[in-house]
């Protein structure tokens, strides 16, 4: 398991990240969301010594983090970084033997995951004659060629396709269920909320909230899902008591009713303003849960 | 030193064979290689972890350099230019033109030994040839079928004709022949007149400059050769390598492979096993080069590389080894703090400064041909001591002790210049967009 452990990290005036406490559970895959500028690249760059922390520290399976534990974790930075000009099969080889690789295991893992990912035959290619996509694809080779028992993936379906973020979250939940622990941050909330059992949010390098992605959407106050023929913005819920119109969703209402509030006031009110076509109770999304949180 | 030329061409052509059978078997299949030494790899991490991940940062370094077509232009480019460099000068000096004397009839006697002396001073041979008239010997001279012509004779003073005015600066076989071949006349014209019999007049012109002896014995000898060659080729090969340093560390910067590198690797040991990776790459084509230019300038007889004693060639080596290890690490800190071509530039000059002010005062005191006070403090400073150092060798004056203490205060230098640049390094490595500033360093550094 790995925490953090109240991580402070100072540049100059700029607080990236503030008392900064949370945990990845092995066998998981932990999202980790929060707004640009949040403080996550910082925080996962802490994770491999490569952000100087003002306090705190990183801790693996309850232990100070060492050096040596970092050669068995994979890491797929934010900037993708391979070396452009040189082959991939040699390259990947290259990463997995600083990891402690022998020679012929690195090379027999390069192979496996090259196919695995669909880069079968591109061993002899040059990084820089790929496509993004593939690119992305070698970036996430690199990271677990020497099989992890830590992934930390900094937006790694970013600027993919559905085929490359199907392929590569089938990677992440895979790694989980073989006992691993896995964190990667994205903006995309709807995949986050398919990939995920646990998330992070942070906000100005703060924890904001923590929790499966049951506990977090089955929480707070209850959602309903209203479609009223002939009043797409809802406009027939305005003014109603301890009712709060969240967003709109292609002529649908969703609303956020107040402790308390009973459905049934709700139910007259839409009836009243035309033919009810859906009435539905519904948990958060995620998209919700970030925003309440870091609002 | 001709019989190694032979060994030579078999090592050539034994690295060239090597080299196509590995590319062949490269192009046969990615995937089947034959992976040996697997056993070494986990001895040398249980063993040492530094060593291992030194040797492999190190080696990708090496066989990626030599593999690129820059490196490979770039050894066959200078290659070429050394051996033009050494092999043109004695080109021309084997073919000085032999010269053509035109004279009219009326020979004054001592024409024909005159010429040939001459002919023998310039380093050439001389051939008289006989012209009707004054009238002949100048249409000769216009058609270039010679290249002097003496008009004149016994009764009048002679003269030397030539086509085209002579530049006094020149050192052209022409101008020495006729200078010599002038003055020697001269001569012979002056004893005529004061009546000298043939006897008298050889004994005069055979007129030998008196022994000067010093009280105190000799100290130095004339600079040798070597110390230019060599002060020249410890410039260049400095200049470039700490360049590609720079650049080196510049590329794993802006392609961001750095970060992920540095999530398994420790700042220092990536930029270590870099710099010594470019520094064997470095290494083996200075020595290609070096041991090229040995051989090719014995084997031709250039005076270029005259006085190239082991010793001179020694010192010489080990100063390029001793810059290039204080300078690539000030040059790698550069690289960490740029991330586009066009900074390069900008960060090379002031660091190449050092280098500049030490190859130009040692050109100076080269030519001067004794050494100041100054200077020999320049040779116990690490910036300046790789040009100083060995100069000093070449004239003579450097005992063992102070070479030994040069050495060690240059390697002292280099350690405590290779721990800040480390500390440079791992600032400035992660850190994107505009061009680190040297101040911001400081100030962090500082803070911490």
């Amino acid at each position: 398991m790995l925490q953090t452990h109240a991580l402070t990290c100072r540049f100059g005036d700029i607080t990236a990240l503030d008392d900064l406490s949370f945990d990845v559970c092995a066998g998981q895959v932990t999202g980790f969301l929060g707004h640009n500028g949040a403080g996550k690249t910082t925080t996962m760059r802490a994770v491999f010594g490569l952000a100087d922390l003002d306090s705190g520290e990183v801790r693996w399976d309850g232990l100070p983090l060492r050096q040596e534990d970092r050669r068995r974790f994979g890491y797929m930075p934010e900037e993708r970084g391979l070396y452009p000009a040189m082959p991939v099969g040699d390259q990947l080889v290259y990463l997995g033997r600083l990891h402690g690789l022998s020679a012929a295991a690195a090379q027999r893992a390069v192979d496996a995951w090259l196919e695995r990912l669909g880069l079968g035959g591109r061993a002899g290619s040059k990084v820089e004659e790929l496509s993004h996509g593939n690119q992305q694809r070698v970036q996430l080779a690199a990271a677990l060629l020497h099989d992890p028992e830590l992934l930390v993936l900094d937006e790694p379906l970013a600027g993919l396709d559905p085929s490359g973020i199907d392929a590569i979250g089938e990677v992440l939940v895979e790694q989980a269920r073989a006992g691993k622990c896995v964190l990667f941050s994205s903006h995309q909330l709807d995949q986050v909320e398919d990939l995920c059992e646990t998330v992070v949010i942070i906000a100005h390098g703060r924890l904001v909230a923590t929790g499966t992605v049951d506990e977090l959407a089955g929480g707070g106050p209850r959602r309903l899902v209203v479609r009223v023929e002939g009043d797409r913005g809802g406009g027939w819920a305005r003014g109603l008591a301890g009712v709060k119109i969240s967003e709109t969703d292609r002529g649908a209402v969703r609303l956020v009713l107040a402790e308390g509030t009973d459905s049934d006031t709700v139910l007259k009110a839409a009836m009243a303003a035309g033919r009810v076509t859906e009435f539905v109770f519904e948990r958060r999304r995620l998209s919700e849960v970030f925003r309440e949180a870091i609002a | 030193m001709t019989r190694f030329v032979p060994y030579l061409v078999v090592a050539l052509s034994a690295a060239v064979a090597v080299f196509r059978v590995r590319r062949r078997r490269a192009r046969a299949g990615n995937t089947v290689r034959p992976v040996r030494r697997a056993w070494l790899d986990r001895d040398v991490i249980t063993a040492s972890p530094r060593a291992h991940e030194l040797g492999l940062v190190a080696g990708r370094e090496l066989r990626e350099r030599l593999r690129g077509r820059m490196f490979r232009v770039g050894t066959v480019l200078m290659l070429a230019a050394v051996a033009a460099a050494i092999v043109i000068p004695t080109l021309h000096e084997n073919h000085a033109k032999p010269q053509k004397v035109g004279v009219i009839s009326v020979l004054m006697p001592t024409v024909q030994p005159a010429a040939v002396a001459a002919a023998t001073g310039a380093g050439t041979t001389a051939t008289v040839i006989s012209e009707p008239d004054a009238a002949a010997a100048r249409d000769a001279l216009r058609a270039g079928r010679v290249d002097v012509a003496i008009i004149g004779g016994p009764a009048s003073l002679p003269t030397l004709l030539v086509d085209k005015p002579l530049d006094p600066k020149s050192t052209s076989t022409t101008t020495q022949f006729v200078h010599t071949l002038a003055l020697t006349l001269g001569e012979d014209v002056s004893f005529h007149a004061a009546g000298l019999t043939p006897d008298q007049a050889a004994q005069v012109a055979g007129t030998r400059p008196l022994p000067i002896n010093s009280l105190q014995a000799a100290s130095t000898r004339p600079p040798a050769a070597i110390s230019v060659t060599g002060i020249i080729l410890i410039f260049m090969m400095l200049t470039q390598y700490n360049t590609w340093t720079l650049i080196g560390v510049m590329e794993e910067k802006s392609s961001r492979v750095a970060e992920v590198l540095l999530s398994s690797l420790r700042p220092a040991r990536l930029l270590t096993g870099k710099v010594l990776g470019i520094g064997v790459a470095a290494f083996a084509q200075a020595g290609l080069i070096v041991a090229f230019a040995l051989i090719l300038a014995k084997s031709v007889g250039s005076p270029l590389m005259h006085g190239s004693e082991p010793l001179a060639v020694a010192a010489s080596l080990t100063w390029l080894l001793l810059g290039y290890a204080f300078y690539c690490w000030v040059y790698a800190a550069a690289g960490s703090m740029a991330q586009r071509r066009d900074q390069v530039q900008t960060l090379a000059l002031p660091l190449s400064l050092p280098i500049l002010f030490g190859y130009a005062i040692s050109l100076a005191t080269i030519t001067s041909g004794t050494p100041s006070a100054f200077y020999r403090v320049l040779a116990y400073l690490p910036p300046t001591a790789p040009f100083a150092m060995p100069t000093l060798v070449g004239f003579g004056g450097v005992t063992w002790w102070q070479f030994a203490a040069s050495a060690a205060t240059s390697l002292a230098a280099t350690i405590a210049v290779a721990r800040f640049a480390a500390v440079v390094y791992r600032k400035s490595i992660l850190r994107t967009g505009r061009r680190v500033r040297v101040r911001e360093l400081v100030t962090s550094t500082a803070g911490r």
